[in-house]
């Protein structure tokens, strides 16, 4: 008997300790880290990766602040890192584990939600612009107000995100994306009153659907959305809107209540290796920030104008803290209204 | 001994009989889930509706009734009442369409009603999601109803039905139908034909004979149906986001996005609240008609 106990001991230790040294618990954007990569670094580093996904940014900290899950590894877009870095939710990331973070362009280092760059690492970089179809739009969109004329109504698909549809009003107006007061939103208001009636479908999952199927002919969407377009038919051109495209970055950062704060380096060093981020880009073609990833990258993929678009100044939203609501009530209040 | 005859007796209704120690013990289960996922989430969701948020969307507790004020303002009031009315028209075609069905249904064969049957809930085989994408690729303009209908020449243009109220009514009765079929069925089935041919016998027309004989013996089945459909219908939200392509907000999309999007889970607690109210007052009228009837 005494031999039994003592064994199921040893293999119950045996397993806790094999579970622990072996596992990363992944939380990241559905569709964004592909398989490939995921079973590429078990094989090498035989450490189990579970893979937990969100649909936003919004609904990763609900889950983060819910407790009850512990994440090694989560995915946040760059003002939910700000927030999280601002209430000391994150654990500092140690360069020197890092090794190929040197193949990060400094760009993108260093940015607004991460100055010191101690808790983030750039993981793609996206922007928000218009799609058009050209083969049934002929004449020139340079910009939002091109977009959300009368004459296209019923023909235009933007990403369901509140905050979004009220950025564009904002820089169409020519005020700061970022500050949202009461003031603002009352001169957003007509504005975005008119805009959301000339739309057909809101749809931040897929908005490319509608746009392939033929439903609409514009859209202002994700750039991977627009990028994945262009793949598909080069009908589909990208614009980054005059009045002032929203790039922003998606970030991996370490939870303050991480388990396995090793094996997140090591993943995180094994996707910065150029041929494994080569991978990622293949399969979700948002912009990589990984500069001798890119070299690894077909012409047509770098050509992608959605993948990469010239911009300049990159100028990503930044937390408003409780000022989501006023965001909230608005939009709520406009769709309804129609 | 008490406990055994509290079981045996159990068949026959005693006012003011308590049961043994068994009937509570064959009860606790069903105490248990009820309280771990009815009391405590209500409990939970009432406390919230009357907290505050911080900056990051916690809940704070500091008593506020700023959420209810909020819930009651004419936006919110404006959205309960179109999603009750979608909902209610939903409930409204599920009777039409469904009534006739369980009725063919409860009167097939014995082996005709088992393989009826089976077709009314075959579709529950598949996921309700996918079911839901099906319908995309049916009602898109470039899709299997539009060219079905251009090529029997009934419509001329291809046809703009996505992305609009009639599509997610489509969607709403399209979902719930199943939930209006089987408790008619189960009414229908146990209505003695021999009454409906006493009617027709003593000079009732058939429009007479369903209303005065067929409606009020499958009333129950009705009213199961109609809560059935009625309740759930007023919170989707998922149908309307795909089908309706979140033009117009249900109260089902207003609550959800509190919990991500703006992050300000005392109002969505609150407009649950509300929501949760509304649902026992509507089964609290429906219940005292039925007992009327």
């Amino acid at each position: 008997m005494k031999i039994i106990r003592l064994l199921t001991a040893v293999s119950f230790l045996g397993f806790v300790s094999g579970t622990r040294a072996a596992e990363l618990n992944l939380f990241a954007w559905s569709e964004y880290v592909p398989q490939t990569v995921i079973d590429g670094f078990t094989k090498e580093t035989k450490i189990k990766v579970n893979y937990e996904t969100f649909a936003s940014g919004e609904e990763m900290l609900a889950k983060m602040l819910a407790g009850g899950a512990s994440y090694d590894l989560v995915q946040p877009p760059d003002y939910i890192a700000e927030v999280l870095i601002r209430n000391k939710l994150l654990t500092p990331i140690d360069a020197k584990k890092l090794p190929n973070l040197k193949n990060v362009a400094p760009e993108f280092l260093g940015m607004p939600h991460d100055p010191e760059q101690k808790f983030t690492v750039p993981f793609m970089i996206g922007t928000v612009g218009i799609v058009v179809n050209t083969d049934v739009v002929k004449e020139p969109i340079r910009g939002y107000k091109d977009v959300f004329q009368p004459k296209f109504k019923n023909r235009i698909v933007v990403v369901n995100d509140n905050r979004e549809l009220v950025s564009w009003v904002l820089v169409t107006l020519g005020l700061d994306q970022n500050d949202i007061t009461p003031a603002n939103l009352a001169k957003v208001k007509p504005v975005l009153a008119e805009w959301i009636k000339l739309v057909k479908v809101f749809d931040s999952d897929s908005p490319k659907t509608a746009l392939l199927s033929g439903e609409v002919d514009l859209g202002v969407v994700w750039s991977g959305e627009a990028a994945r377009l262009y793949e598909e038919d080069k009908k589909f051109a990208y614009i980054l809107p005059e009045e002032g495209a929203h790039p922003f970055v998606d970030v991996m950062a370490i939870p303050a209540n991480a388990e396995n704060v090793d094996a997140a380096h090591k993943f995180l060093d094994y996707i910065l290796r150029p041929e494994v981020s080569k991978l990622i880009s293949d399969e979700f073609p948002y912009t990589n920030p990984n500069l001798e990833a890119r070299k690894l990258l077909s012409e047509e993929q770098l050509e992608n104008p959605a993948s990469y678009p010239k911009i300049e100044n990159y100028d990503t939203f930044r937390d408003i803290g409780k000022a989501a609501t006023l965001i909230d009530q608005l939009v709520t209040d406009l769709k309804s209204a129609q | 001994m008490s406990a055994a005859d509290g079981m045996s007796q159990s068949g026959v209704s005693q006012a003011g009989r308590r049961p043994g120690v068994a009937g509570w013990l064959m009860l606790a289960p069903m105490l248990v889930w009820l309280a771990a996922f009815v009391v405590v989430p209500m409990a939970i969701l009432a406390i919230y509706s009357f907290c505050e948020r911080d900056e990051l969307g916690r809940v704070v507790f500091s008593f506020s009734t700023d959420s209810y004020v909020r819930v009651f303002s004419p936006v919110y009031l404006g959205i309960f009442a179109r999603s009750i009315g979608y909902a209610a028209l939903t409930t409204a075609i599920c009777i039409v369409l469904g009534f006739p069905v369980a009725w063919v249904i409860a009167r097939a064969s014995e082996a005709w009603r088992a393989r009826l049957l089976l077709l009314v809930m075959i579709p529950f085989w598949t996921s309700f999601l996918i079911r839901t994408y099906a319908w995309l690729t049916i009602l898109k303009s470039d899709g299997l109803l539009s060219a079905l209908l251009q090529h029997i020449r009934i419509v001329g243009a291809p046809l703009e039905l996505l992305y609009t109220p009639t599509a997610v009514v489509i969607g709403l009765v399209y979902a719930y139908l199943p939930f209006m079929i089987l408790p008619i069925y189960a009414s229908a089935e146990k209505l003695d034909v021999a009454l409906v041919e006493a009617a027709h016998d003593l000079g009732c027309g058939p429009l007479r004979t369903f209303r005065e004989v067929i409606v009020p013996l499958t009333k129950p089945g009705i009213y199961a149906g109609v809560l059935l459909v009625f309740v759930p219908a007023i919170g989707m939200f998922a149908i309307t986001d795909l089908m309706g392509g979140a033009r117009v907000p249900m109260i089902g999309n207003v609550i959800q996005n509190q919990f991500f999007q703006a992050r300000d889970w005392p109002f969505g607690a609150a407009l649950g609240v509300v929501f949760t109210l509304m649902f026992v007052v509507s089964y609290w009228i429906l219940q005292r008609r039925s007992a009327a009837a």
